[in-house]
C-alpha cells in the first residue's frame, strides 16, 4: 500500500478591503515598502503602476521579495499557522515554514490599486482519505495503527501542491 | 453595550473552559461566574462582529529594519559597516533622518533573494539576510553589523546603497567600493572564513563597470584584520 504525502498551498489575497487586522496591517506594510522600493527600477516614478512598470523593467519582477520583508514580521506572528484554512472544527492545524508573496498589482499613489497575495505552502501531510470536500490528512507520516487525523476543507485557494507517494516500508524505515 | 460585552467575555471564558479545567484541576470548586442566564439572540440585520484572531496581531517595522544583517551560517569576517550622510545642501553637514538601505552578497557571491523553483517559496526563517534598513542619528550616522562581502563575475566587492529622505523619497542610488589590496588579502587568505574563490577571474576597480570612473568617490576606509575582524567607514554626500 503506498502513502499519499502531500503538500497544500493556500493562496491569501489581501488588498484594501480585505478585513481583519493581520489584513491591515500586512496591506498598510506592503504598500509602504513597495512605494520605497519601487524606486530600486523606477527612481523618478514614471510608472504609475506595477504592471507598467514590470513591462518596461523585468528586472522589477524581483519587487514581490523585496516587499516580503515588510510582511516577514506578520508571517512571523502566525506561530506557523496557515491563516484561514482551518479543520472541520474551525481550528487552523496546517504548518507552514515556506511562502512566496506576490504583487497582483500596486501603484505608487492609489492604494485602492495595491493587492498582493501570499502563498502559504504546507509541511507536508499524509493523504489518507477524501470525503466530500474534506481532505482527511495526518502529519504522522509514519505507519500507524491509529493515526491522529484531520478534516481539512477544500477552500477556495486551497490547493495540493505537491504529490508524493512512499510505501509502508519506506516510511516505517525512516 | 457593557452588558454585550460582558456576555462577550464570558463566551471567551467558556471556549477556554477546557485549558483551564485541564491547567487547574484543584480548582473545581470555584463558584460560578455569572447568572447563568441565556444570551438572546440578535435577531437585526447586522453584520456578524469579527472575532479577534490569534494570536492578536501586533504592528511591527519591517523586518529590513535591524542593524544585524548577518546570515545565520556563520561565513565571513565581520565587519562594522559606518555610513554616515550628509547633506550638500546645508554645507555637507550630518543629515538626520535619512532611511538608508544596504545589500550586499554573501561569500559565495550570492543575493538573498527567492530561490528554487517551487513558486519561488522560500523559508520564512531565512530569508533577507545581508539587507538592512536604519534611519542616520543626528551625527548622520548608520550602523550595520555584517561581513567584508564576496564577489561574483564582473563586479568589484561592493555594497549597494540607496538612501531616502524621511519621506522614503529616493534621494540617491549608490555603492561602497573597497580597496583592491584588502580584497586581495580576503579572498586569498580568508578561506577559512568562507572566501573560497581566491581573485581568479574578479574584477578589479580600475575595470569595474561601475567603480572605473568613480571609484575615489566612493571609496571606503577599512581598518582591521582578517582575525580581529574590519571596521568600515565612508561618508556619502547627498542633496536633500
Amino acid at each position: 500500500m503506498q502513502n499519499r504525502v502531500i503538500t497544500l498551498c493556500y493562496k491569501k489575497i489581501i488588498g484594501k478591503n480585505t478585513r481583519g487586522i493581520w489584513n491591515e496591517y500586512v496591506f498598510q506594510a506592503s504598500f509602504a515598502e513597495y512605494k520605497i522600493q519601487v524606486q530600486n527600477y523606477d527612481q523618478k516614478k514614471c510608472y504609475r503602476s506595477y504592471s507598467a512598470l514590470l513591462q518596461a523593467k523585468p528586472e522589477a519582477s524581483n519587487l514581490p521579495f523585496l516587499l516580503s520583508g515588510a510582511a516577514m514580521p506578520y508571517l512571523k506572528q502566525l506561530n506557523e499557522f496557515i491563516p484561514d484554512v482551518t479543520n472541520n472544527l474551525g481550528k487552523k492545524t496546517l504548518k507552514f515554514k515556506k511562502f512566496s508573496l506576490e504583487i497582483i498589482e500596486s501603484s505608487i499613489d492609489d492604494p485602492n490599486q495595491h493587492k498582493i497575495a501570499i502563498n502559504f505552502f504546507s509541511e507536508p501531510v499524509l493523504w489518507l482519505d477524501t470525503i466530500n470536500d474534506f481532505l482527511l490528512v495526518s502529519t504522522q507520516q509514519r505507519h500507524s495503527d491509529i493515526f491522529d487525523t484531520e478534516l481539512i476543507q477544500l477552500i477556495p485557494y486551497l490547493n495540493i501542491h505537491s504529490l508524493t507517494f512512499k510505501d509502508h516500508d519506506q516510511a516505517n524505515s525512516r | 453595550m457593557e452588558r454585550k460585552k460582558f456576555l462577550k467575555s464570558l463566551s471567551l471564558f467558556a471556549a477556554s473552559m477546557p485549558v483551564l479545567l485541564n491547567a487547574c484541576e484543584k480548582d473545581h470548586q470555584l463558584a460560578s461566574m455569572g447568572d447563568g442566564a441565556d444570551v438572546s439572540i440578535d435577531q437585526s440585520c447586522t453584520v456578524t462582529p469579527s472575532e479577534t484572531e490569534g494570536p492578536f496581531p501586533t504592528k511591527s517595522p519591517s523586518s529590513y529594519v535591524r542593524s544585524d544583517i548577518k546570515k545565520s551560517d556563520g561565513l565571513g569576517v565581520d565587519m562594522e559597516a559606518n555610513i554616515t550622510i550628509v547633506n550638500v545642501n546645508d554645507n555637507c553637514s550630518a543629515l538626520q533622518g535619512a532611511i538608508v538601505d544596504v545589500w550586499h552578497c554573501d561569500v559565495a557571491g550570492n543575493y538573498s533573494q527567492y530561490g528554487g523553483t517551487r513558486m519561488q517559496s522560500t523559508n520564512y526563517q531565512e530569508v533577507h539576510w545581508f539587507r538592512g534598513r536604519q534611519t542616520s542619528n543626528s551625527d548622520g550616522l548608520v550602523t550595520f553589523q555584517t561581513i567584508f562581502p564576496g564577489w561574483y563575475q564582473s563586479r568589484a566587492t561592493h555594497i549597494h546603497v540607496h538612501i531616502y529622505n524621511a519621506s522614503g523619497n529616493s534621494l540617491l542610488v549608490t555603492q561602497i567600493a573597497f580597496q583592491d589590496s584588502i580584497c586581495n588579502t580576503v579572498n586569498v587568505d580568508g578561506s577559512a572564513y568562507g572566501y573560497k574563490k581566491g581573485m581568479t577571474g574578479y574584477t578589479y576597480n580600475a575595470n569595474d563597470n561601475v567603480f572605473n570612473d568613480s571609484a575615489a568617490l566612493e571609496m571606503s576606509t577599512v581598518k582591521g584584520s582578517l582575525a580581529a575582524g574590519f571596521n568600515m567607514e565612508i561618508t556619502i554626500k547627498v542633496s536633500a
